[in-house]
This record gives structure tokens, sequence and C-alpha cells, in this order.
């Protein structure tokens, strides 16, 4: 053993002795920077990404060791060492950086992809939701047509009703109209009837009071001894009232002139048709005229009695006419007269007819 | 043996010197590795290293103004060793820096994805 140990202490002092040509003595912190050049050179992420820095302390660690095998000055050692152990340092935290800067570089890619994602899922998501909608809306356009359709159809529907109604309202008031013509018409017809039955009335009355004043005139007639014939009553004033040949009134006669005057007073309606005749004897215009004489005496005494004169007409007929046989007197008086046509209530009388 | 680098090294400065001495500037002063570094730690300073990497900024800057104190003692093997440890440094202060801020973002953007995530599990039930 002490002669082992000796040896390297021989081999030393030998190299020594031979001027330098043995290993120089170690340098820790040569070897510190080797150790850490071994170190990153190792790892792949110095020797990737800082390939020049490491080359760079590399080269630095090389200039040390040599500096070392040439046994320089151990200051001159230590500083370039101290450099290569620096520049050691130097790769790694250029690694490092880099990594860094892939890292970041890396990163910003996935943040791109992940708001990416995060942008197509928002626009899936709003797809789904503008698809809900559109759904949604296009249930809801659904319906709003359905209600308008309903609306559309009640509409059709009140028009219609509004439609019957409405004919049905102008039925009702043609109706009414009509009823309330006919109503009218119907109080008009009372109205009417009732007219025409106050005129039935009146005239029932015109009738009574007619058939009583005929019945008076009857009366009064008979009182001046008429003879009622087809033309109507006839009064006969006899050969007495005038005497013979002349036209002049007998006071006797004048009586009964006067109740005729007194009977067409109370009957104003009423005219007078006074007809003379005389017999036959003496000339036919002799008669002719004393027959006309005698009936304008009695108009004129009727005249002057207050009867108006357009009532009164006059007339002689001679001969004509006889109502007895003038072979005789007692015929020939007969046929001496003067006959007072009455008229009817209406001023009528019938003329004479044949002769 | 420190002894023997002592000497070596002591040689050399004297070796230097006599250079220096006969015109010519075999060890100039590192003016582009003092400006190339005092630019890494500006850096380093505009990418948040004072607040991601404390330690590393604080280690440059220190290491910066031992530079700058061996610049003026004309020192310019030391300065320039200790400007280059500081560019070192403060190139890791700037890559720790960037690194935490893109795992920041990358966090951020990890915990949007999983906020959306939920929305989206929230809003499709």
């Amino acid at each position: 053993m002490n002669k082992n140990r000796f040896i390297p202490i021989t081999l030393l002092t030998f190299s020594v002795l031979a001027g330098c040509s043995s290993l120089p003595p170690n340098n820790s912190l040569l070897d510190e920077a080797r150790n850490n050049y071994n170190n990153a050179q190792a790892r792949s992420e110095v020797s990737q990404l800082a390939p020049l820095e490491l080359k760079e302390a590399g080269e630095s660690l090389d200039k040390a060791t040599q500096a070392w095998n040439k046994r320089e000055d151990n200051d001159l050692i230590n500083h370039l060492a101290y450099v290569a152990k620096q520049k050691v340092a130097i790769a790694e935290e250029t690694a490092k950086q880099k990594a860094a800067e892939l890292a970041v570089t890396n990163s910003n890619v996935e943040r791109d992809r992940v708001r990416l994602e995060a942008r197509t899922r928002e626009a899936d998501t709003a797809q789904r939701s503008a698809e809900v909608s559109q759904r949604e809306a296009e249930e809801a356009k659904r319906l709003a047509e359905a209600s308008q359709r309903d609306a559309e159809e009640a509409k059709r529907l009140a028009e219609a009703s509004q439609h019957e109604s409405q004919e049905a309202k102008s039925a009702a008031e043609t109706a009414q109209r009509e009823a309330a013509t006919e109503k009218q018409a119907a109080s008009e017809a009372d109205l009417s009837a009732q007219a025409a039955l106050q005129q039935a009335q009146e005239a029932e009355n015109r009738a009574r009071q007619l058939e009583a004043e005929l019945k008076d005139v009857e009366l009064q007639l008979k009182d001046m001894e008429a003879k009622k014939t087809d033309r109507g009553m006839v009064i006969t004033l006899g050969d007495v009232v005038f005497d013979t040949n002349k036209a002049q009134l007998k006071s006797g006669g004048m009586r009964n002139v006067q109740k005729l005057a007194d009977f067409l007073k109370q009957h104003p309606e009423r005219k007078v048709l006074i007809e003379g005749f005389t017999d036959s004897r003496g000339s036919e215009d002799y008669n002719q005229q004393l027959s006309e004489k005698r009936a304008e005496a009695v108009r004129t005494a009727l005249i002057n009695m207050g009867v108006e004169a357009e009532r009164v007409s006059a007339i002689g007929y001679g001969e004509s006419f006889p109502v007895a046989d003038n072979g005789n007197p007692a015929g020939r008086q007969l046929n001496r007269r003067v006959e007072v046509v009455v008229s009817d209530n209406t001023g009528n009388i019938s003329p004479r007819t044949g002769g | 043996m420190n002894r023997f680098y002592q000497w070596y090294r002591t040689g050399g400065v004297a070796s230097c010197a006599a250079l220096l001495m006969v015109g010519c500037a075999s060890m100039p002063a590192p003016s582009e590795q003092m400006a190339v570094s005092k630019a890494t730690i500006n850096s380093a300073v505009s990418a948040g290293g004072n607040e991601f990497a404390s330690i590393e900024m604080r280690a440059a800057q220190e290491k910066m103004d031992r530079a700058n104190r061996a610049l003026e003692k004309e020192d310019y093997e030391n300065a320039r060793l200790l400007a280059e440890q500081a560019q070192v440094d403060a190139r890791l202060a700037e890559k720790k820096a960037q690194s935490a801020k893109a795992q920041k973002a990358a966090e951020v953007i990890q915990n949007d994805i999983r906020i959306l995530r939920e929305e989206i599990n929230r809003k499709t039930p």
C-alpha cells in the first residue's frame, strides 16, 4: 500500500521535473464547467434549441482546457473556465427561452383553436337557437294564419248574418211600411166607411125628410085637389076661376092660386107649368089666345104673390087636349080649364106628348 | 508551483514592459472589449436583468467596475478578463430575463386557454 501510494507522487514529481509533460493539477471550476457542459449537451432540449450557444460554450471550454493542459496561469484557467461555465448557463437559459417561446407559439395556436372551438360551439348554439326560433316563428306563423282564417271565416259568417239581418230588417221595414200603409188604408177605409155611413145616414135622413116633404106635398096638393098623373101632380083650376071669355081671375079662384103660391114658397125646389085650355066654341085662334091669356094670368098672379118668375112657365093649348065631350055644356065646362103641372123635387116637368 | 507561475507572469509583464518601451504595443488597452461589455450590460438592464437576474447583474456591474479600475491602473490584462466576465454575466442576466419573460408569457397564455376552456365548459352544459 505504502509503495503504491508513492507511485503517483513519484510520477508527479517526475512529470514536474520533466518540464510539465504530465497532467496539470485539477481545477475545480474547470471541472464544474465541463460537468455542466456535458449535462447540457445530454439534454436534447438544449442541444436542439440552443445549438449555437452550446457550441460557443464548448469552444470556451476547449480554450480553458487547452490553457489547463498548457498549465497556464491559474487565474487565466479560472477565468476561461468561468466564461465557459457562464456560456453553458447562457445556452441553457437560451434553450429555456426558446422552449417558452415555442410554448407561447404553440399556446397561441392552441388558444386560437380553443377560441375557434368556442366560436364554433357558440355558432352551433346560435344556429340551434336560431333553428328553434325559426321553428317557433313558423309555428307562430301557422297559428297566426289559422287565426286569420278563423277570423275571416267569422267575418264571412258575420257578414252573412249581417246580410241576413239586413234582409230581415229590410223585409221587416217593408212589412212595417206595408202594415202602416194597410193601417192607413184601413183607417182611410174606416174613415171613408164612416164618411159613407154618415153620407148614408145623411142620405137616409134626406130621404126621410124628402119622404116627409113628399107626404107633406101630397097632402097639400090633395088639399088643392091635385091628381097624380104620369107627368106628376096636376092641379086643375076649373072655369069657375074665370068669367066667360075673360082672362081675369075671379076672387074665388084667387084662393086656390094663393094656396099654390104658398106651396111653392115652402118648396123652392119645385117648379110649375101652367097650361091653358078652352072648349071648342069660337075660332081656334081666339081660343088659342084665350088659353094663353088665362095661363099667363095665373102665372102673373103667382109672381105677384112672391113666386120667382123663372120657376113659373105658361103655355096655351087652345081647344087641344079636351078632357070631356064638347057636344054638351057640362062637357064644355070641364074642357074650359087651367092645369098646373107640379115638377118633381128636382124641378123637372115631363113635357105633354101627343096632341 | 505558484512561485513558478508568478515568475512566469512577472517575466511576461516584464517582457511586455520591455516591448512597450521599445514602442511596440504588445498588450493594448482593451477598449473594444470594454465597450462591448458596457453595451451588453446596458442591453441586459433594458431586458430587465435587474429584476429577473439580480445576482448576475450585480456580478456583471461589479466586475465592470473592477475592470474600469484596472484600466485606470493600466492593468489591461486584468481589465480585459474582468470585462469579459462582466460580458458573459450580463449576457446570462439578459438571457435569464428573456427566458423568464417568455415563460411568463407562456404561463399567461396557458392560463388564458384554461379560462377559455372553463368558459366553454360552463357555456355548454
